[in-house]
């Protein structure tokens, strides 16, 4: 049987990369909300995630505040689509 | 939220967790690009009916260009603050806001045929723009309902489409569209296209929350 994906078979990585994948693009204060983690937090795990090439993170501007804008890349799809599988065959799904 | 590891009915709990949060497909004022479009457009019809029956000038026509002009400022105004509050943007919000553009920009290509017209040919073909409002944006309507699932936009649309197909007969057979049944007939068309179904989204949006 294979191994489950390690960078995604995490808490906090998984919810991210559970949330990016149902949308285009997430922003920062989004993903807090969704997953209900700190912001610490996420912004470790994020930058795990974009290491990886999992995601790419955009840091911007929306009038005077910062917006840091998260996107799946198509390595993190395929990772993801690929952690489900496995994850089925764990689950005998 | 922490970072740990887990099991695998945890992860399947956790990805099941976060679709269902990220799913809800209505956001509070989403209905309110298509309220400012309808209301914006009844109420510069109204001004017109009321200054043509007035004046008879046919001047007054100018005045349709505030749809344009200011409908036109709002709109990605409000696409932007929608965006900032939501925080994210679906793949639903892309083919919605592909299908507006395609709208906003052949109504920008029928505006400039009917200029083009009117200042080489001296030929009034402004009338065109009405079929233009009630058959594409109806279509962009319809197909934006079937996207979101959201009947009354496909009811809404289908109503402000078979007016447009009326207007359509009418330039055809060269009936006379005078403005003391036509413009009533137009207003209506964008209550039952923008206005009705506006307030349906915003009220089924504030239902979800």
């Amino acid at each position: 049987m294979k191994e489950l994906d390690p960078l995604l078979h995490s808490q906090l990585r998984l919810a991210v990369m559970s949330v990016l994948m149902n949308v285009e693009e997430a922003d920062f204060v989004y993903l807090r909300e969704k997953t209900e983690s700190t912001a610490g937090n996420l912004s470790v795990q994020l930058d795990k995630l974009a290491a990886a090439g999992y995601i790419t993170v955009e840091k911007g501007f929306s009038g005077r505040k910062t917006r840091t804008v998260c996107r799946v890349t198509p390595a993190g799809r395929a990772a993801f689509v690929a952690y489900v599988d496995t994850l089925r065959e764990y689950l005998n799904l | 939220m922490e970072e740990r590891k887990i099991t695998g009915q945890e992860s399947l709990e956790i990805i099941t967790a976060m679709i269902s949060r990220t799913r809800s497909r209505l956001n509070l004022g989403d209905g309110d690009i298509m309220l400012m479009w309808g209301y914006l457009t009844v109420a510069v019809t109204a001004l017109v009916w009321v200054l043509i029956t007035i004046t008879r000038s046919p001047a007054v026509n100018w005045l349709w260009f505030l749809i344009w002009i200011i409908g036109g400022t709002a709109t990605p105004i409000m696409v932007r603050k929608k965006t900032k509050v939501v925080g994210a943007k679906s793949y639903t919000d892309r083919i919605s806001t592909a299908i507006w553009t395609v709208v906003g920009l052949s109504s920008l290509a029928a505006m400039a045929m009917c200029f083009g017209f009117l200042f080489l040919l001296q030929a009034d073909t402004w009338s065109m723009m009405f079929l233009f409002a009630l058959i594409i944006v109806p279509f962009g309507e319809i197909a934006q309902g079937i996207i979101i699932d959201e009947k009354s936009f496909m009811y809404g649309g289908s109503a402000g489409m078979l007016i447009g197909i009326f207007t359509a007969c009418c330039i055809a057979g060269d009936v006379p569209m005078y403005a003391h049944w036509y413009l009533p007939l137009f207003m209506l068309a964008f209550v039952c296209m923008m206005i009705i179904p506006g307030h349906i989204l915003n009220a089924k949006a504030r239902k979800a929350q």
